[in-house]
């Protein structure tokens, strides 16, 4: 039995490949993933033991939590250096700078990192640098810089070549001593290295007689862990001492963390394209079964079993998913490629270092790729193991059974339940993981459902959509509607596939439009600055605190407003709340922040001992005016428990999410948090100056001290947050194609499945005189209209999902907004793929042999 | 005839399709037994119910009452389980479309009951066979390159493959020209003969129902004559006081 089925497989190999493809896309995302973010950790990993090669013991500053921006430590004053130096075993110790730096080549271009950090190191002793010089020589003197070769290279630097540096403190100047590479590592992804020596390091970084960590060697007999136990006794507790190696591992854990958010996104978009795999496996199976009817019932009347029936369309699914799968995990090596590719274009630039294929990823492709091909062919299976017998009498293969009442019902119950869970997810009040979860499974549950009960739409939207085909083009749209409506089942969960691709994009593109008109909103009815200095680089990076003392000098600045971000966590809440550092004297005069309870004066009145909360976080945790909270922030301080008191003095509303959670005093941030970079600077003119030449001073001096930034207006402002917007929106629209490139696949199965099913047809139009463009004319006008139905369904759903979700976050300050160009542009995308997907089917129909195809059984 | 020395027996069987004023029916009261290695043609026009009694016959179908036993076992109450089983091992089936598996070769076709079964096959017998049906030169073709009587000799060896206590003919010669229709019938005629195999056949064909042991003719429902096969003559005599047309000589 199981080599009929294997011979039955390879008799129908078009169509077993055309299966093969629906999950061959999804599993390929899903170990492109793996591979892609794997390969990621590798590098990093190997970035971080290649710097802490040499390196015994590390003392740095204590950090208490990672946020989600990354570690974050305090600063350890130089002057620990000497204390580690008189330890008994300390070979060697030496002070380290780590911080960020952007390059400027001469003529004033920056060099852009791609959203990678331009890094900045100081100079270590020759034992602990990770750095081979490949050209010249390491910085000697504080005019020198050494850059990594792959950036020299890109940007055509040669040595001896002037760059200007720009860190915290300002702009400064270097000649190109040396160029290097980083260990072993050839490529660390788009970010910079500069290595300058430690003196300019400091300044550079403003913090001079301070140091970020000391690296410790060894002498020969001492232990690393002795070593480490010898130092701590000599050390403050705001200090920690690890291994280099521990120091190393912890490093790459905390990247890790950091793009397992990547990671599981990158996870979710390759489910959904297996999801919508599942719904091709299972019509092309429904539809081979059903043309398989005549061979089944033969089986049975030779005494067959129903099980040996149902085991040998499930071996066929098996032999089909396993295979896919094994082919998947190949091109998903490709695919990681792909997805680095995708996120260069898209500005962040990742590091690859060889590509890492781990077991894990083989296992989990392997088992996802073969269990959803099976799971989807079990109703096929059991649907081939019902044909009686009596059929192999027939002469004409059983019709498709019209839906059972049973199956009406259960679909009837998957869409309230689908609805419900959906509803529950938005209107629950659960708590985000909760309630993401539940609205994955209420859209997994609703896709099934419109895909069941959308049979009985497939007549009414055919008439719709082909109704115009058939005015305009006759005879060819009339048939082709006639087809499409032959058998609404197999048109439905064909256009479902589609469906599922288009509701998504859809409601992911009111969701953003949503996003982009409360911004809007937020701008014009809360931003009282009219101007507003950031990072140039579009990502919101921090920029330096210096810049703001050189802006208020400008004439025409009445004031300037630094705001930083931080997260802390707070005793009796969970997470790692977001929240602000504001300058209580200027805050209300450049933002509109609505105060819920506690003083009027608010903002103004803010002292550094308090943490003023946002309405929604201070009710979701039973929080309120006056109490008192045990805070830790990122670097832990300040009391015995590492731990700082602040009070609540008041609640404020803020649906901008500017602020965040919760808000403390600029100076509390800076000393207590370790934050001492802004986010924003806002700028308030005074009252009667000209805005756009404020701004163009401004420009000026930023231009000529701290080029990373730059100043924009109210409206510029408005451009950069929804650019951001955009650029997300276009990750996921990239993602999400590949779901919409797998439901064509379905397509063009689907056709080419019924193209064979109507052979003796086709030869009967040819042999009347049909001619061939003709022939191809029908099946293109299928597929339009099958894409059609699939592009009605998802919009409409999308749309749905949509506006529901909107309305659940109005609180947050969501605005309804319907991106009408996006639905028109995704409409006509549906009928371009229709057209595209009909290609192969209908060149198959057009070269039919007309002899063969009358004679055709 | 009586059903104990039967190797296939039914009695009293009624079958009706549909419901109320528009029932049809299709069996009224049929009572017939086939003895071990009888050769039986079962004739009569469109609607008479021969194929709803072959069907019945060979539990493909249900009576809607009236008992079928094969081989002493009665079947009207069994479920599909045991009906797979009783396919197996007791039942062959020939149909007018060939109905071979276009995969297989001539050879696997012919073996496909004992795969199923998943029975060892008994080369000797299946070569037999092979030389019996005249394919030992046509064994490993597929279907798509035989002739059409090449592919219902493939499918008689198959019906015979696993020595069934019946095989059921469903209009064998209804797809075939007369020189293929007559090699077919021949070696039904000697796999009675040799084998002492029984064979139900329903046709339209006068030339094939005179190739057996016993002609019985239906019309509406009912048996209206079962005796002896005559030469084609007499079938065709019978045939028209049974006021039936007999099909004409396909060629």
């Amino acid at each position: 039995m199981a080599a009929l089925t294997i011979r039955g497989l390879l008799s129908r190999k078009v169509r077993a490949i055309l299966t093969g493809l629906a999950v061959l896309l999804g599993v390929a995302m899903i170990s492109g993933t793996y591979v892609f973010t794997d390969t990621i950790n590798s590098t990093f990993d190997k970035v971080f033991e290649d710097a802490n090669e040499g390196v015994d013991v590390v003392v740095s500053g204590r950090s208490e939590f990672d946020t989600d921006q990354g570690g974050v430590s305090q600063e350890i004053p130089e002057s620990l250096v000497d204390r580690v130096k008189e330890v008994p075993g300390v070979l060697v110790a030496a002070g380290n700078v780590e911080d960020t730096a952007s390059i400027f080549k001469s003529n004033g271009d920056q060099i852009e990192t791609g959203g990678a950090p331009p890094l900045l190191f100081s100079r270590p002793p020759e034992r602990f640098d990770p750095l081979n010089y490949v050209e010249g020589e390491p910085p000697a003197g504080p005019g020198e810089v050494a850059i990594n070769k792959g950036t020299a290279d890109d940007e055509g630097l040669k040595l001896g070549d002037r760059v200007s540096l720009v860190g915290r403190s300002g702009r400064e100047n270097f000649l190109i001593s040396g160029l290097a590479t980083f260990g072993d590592v050839e490529s660390i992804g788009g970010a910079t290295v500069s290595v300058v020596t430690l003196p300019r390091a400091q300044a550079l970084a403003d913090q001079r007689g301070q140091v970020d960590s000391i690296q410790v060697a060894a002498q020969p007999g001492v232990t690393p862990d002795e070593l480490v136990t010898r130092i701590e006794r000599v050390m403050p507790d705001t200090v920690e001492v690890k291994t280099g190696q521990q120091d190393a591992q912890d490093e790459a854990d905390s990247i890790q963390n950091s793009l397992s958010f990547l990671n599981i996104l990158l996870l979710v978009f390759a489910g959904i394209a297996v999801f919508v795999g599942a719904f091709i496996i299972f019509n092309t199976f429904s539809i081979t079964v059903a043309q398989r009817t005549k061979e089944f019932a033969l089986l049975r009347t030779m005494g067959a079993s129903r099980g040996q029936v149902l085991r040998s369309v499930m071996l066929e699914a098996l032999i089909v998913g396993l295979i896919a799968s094994i082919l998947g995990i190949l091109l998903g090596i490709a695919t990681a490629q792909g997805i680095n590719a995708l996120f260069k274009a898209l500005g962040a630039d990742l590091p690859q270092e060889g590509l890492v294929l781990k077991g894990r990823t083989v296992v989990v492709a392997l088992l996802v790729g073969t269990i959803v091909t099976m799971v989807a062919s079990l109703a096929p299976a059991r649907r081939a193991t019902r044909v009686p017998p009596l059929a192999a009498m027939r002469e004409e293969a059983a019709l498709a059974a019209p839906p059972t009442r049973r199956r009406r019902i259960f679909s009837w119950a998957l869409l309230i339940i689908g609805a419900l869970a959906i509803l529950f997810a938005l209107f629950g009040g659960a708590p985000a993981e909760q309630a993401l979860s539940m609205l994955g499974l209420g859209a997994i549950a609703l896709f099934i459902a419109v895909a069941l009960l959308s049979p009985r739409l497939v007549p009414l939207i055919a008439g719709a959509v082909g109704a115009p085909l058939e005015r305009m083009r006759g005879v060819a749209g009339r048939l082709a509607r006639e087809n499409a409506m032959r058998n609404p089942s197999r048109t439905a969960v064909t256009a479902a596939a589609l469906m599922i691709g288009l509701a998504l994009v859809t409601f992911v593109s009111i969701l953003a439009a949503g996003v982009k008109a409360s911004i809007d909103d937020t701008v014009e009815n809360r931003m009282k600055a009219e101007l507003v200095v950031l990072n140039k680089d579009g990502n919101f990076s921090p920029i330096s605190p210096e810049s703001a003392t050189a802006i208020r000098q400008v004439p025409g600045v009445g004031v300037v407003s630094q705001l930083k971000d931080s997260q802390a966590k707070v005793d009796g809440v969970g997470g790692k709340p977001f929240g602000s550092g504001i300058d209580p004297r200027t805050f209300d005069r450049i933002w509109d922040t609505d105060v819920d309870e506690g003083p009027a004066n608010l903002f103004s009145s803010l002292r550094p001992d308090q943490m003023a909360l946002e309405k929604d976080f201070a009710e979701a945790n039973d929080l309120n005016v006056g109490d008192r909270l045990k805070v830790t922030t990122p670097i832990g301080c300040c009391g015995a428990d590492r731990k700082i008191d602040l009070t609540v003095p008041g609640i404020f509303e803020d649906k901008s999410g500017l602020i965040g959670d919760f808000m403390v005093t600029g100076p509390t941030m800076t000393r207590t948090f370790g934050q001492r970079d802004d986010d924003l600077q806002f700028i308030g003119a005074q009252p009667g100056a000209d805005v756009d030449a404020v701004q163009a001073r401004v420009e000026r001096v930023l231009e000529r001290r701290f080029p990373v930034a730059e100043v924009q207006n109210q409206s510029e402002f408005k451009e950069s947050i929804t650019g951001g917007i955009d650029q997300f929106l276009a990750l996921i629209y990239a993602l999400l194609s590949l779901s919409v490139i797998v439901s064509l696949f379905g397509i063009v199965n689907t056709l080419v499945l019924s193209i064979h099913e109507r052979t003796r047809e086709i030869g009967m139009m040819r042999a009347i005189g049909t001619p061939r463009k003709l022939v191809r004319r029908i099946v293109r006008y299928e597929s339009v209209i099958t894409a059609l139905i699939g592009a009605a369904l998802g919009l409409t759903v999308g749309f749905i999902l949509g506006v529901v979700t909107t309305v659940a976050l109005e609180d947050e300050g969501f605005l309804l907004s319907i991106p009408v160009a996006s639905l028109v542009v995704f409409a006509i995308l549906a009928v371009i793929a229709g057209v595209v997907a009909a290609i192969p089917p209908a060149r198959r129909a057009s070269r039919l042999n007309v002899l063969e195809a009358l004679a055709y059984e | 005839m009586e059903s104990s020395s039967a190797i296939v027996a039914a009695k009293d069987l009624h079958k009706y399709f549909g419901h109320g004023e528009t029932a049809v029916h299709a069996l009224d009261g049929v009572t017939i037994g086939f003895m071990r290695g009888q050769f039986t043609a079962i004739m009569g026009p469109s609607g008479s119910g021969k194929s709803t009694l072959m069907h019945c016959l060979a539990g493909l179908d249900r009576p809607t009452s009236g008992a079928v036993t094969i081989d002493d076992v009665e079947i009207t109450t069994l479920d599909d389980k045991e009906l797979t089983n009783l396919r197996r091992e007791k039942i062959g089936f020939i149909f007018q479309a060939f109905n071979l598996l276009p995969v297989l070769t001539a050879e696997e076709n012919i073996t496909l009951p004992l795969t199923i079964a998943g029975q060892d096959i008994d080369h000797a017998w299946v070569s037999e066979l092979i030389e019996k049906v005249g394919l030992t030169d046509r064994r490993a073709h597929r279907p798509s390159e035989l002739s059409g009587g090449q592919q219902q000799r493939v499918a008689i060896a198959r019906a015979l493959v696993a020595r069934p206590a019946v095989v059921f003919a469903d209009e064998p010669t209804g797809n075939l020209d007369s020189k293929s229709s007559g090699e077919v019938l021949r070696l039904l005629r000697s796999a009675v003969n040799e084998f002492q195999q029984t064979v139900v056949m329903v046709t339209h064909d006068a030339e094939a129902a005179s190739i057996g042991d016993r002609l019985v003719v239906l019309r509406d429902g009912r048996i209206c004559h079962d005796g002896i096969s005559g030469d084609r003559q007499q079938v065709d005599e019978l045939m028209r006081t049974a006021g039936v047309e007999s099909a004409p000589v396909k060629g």
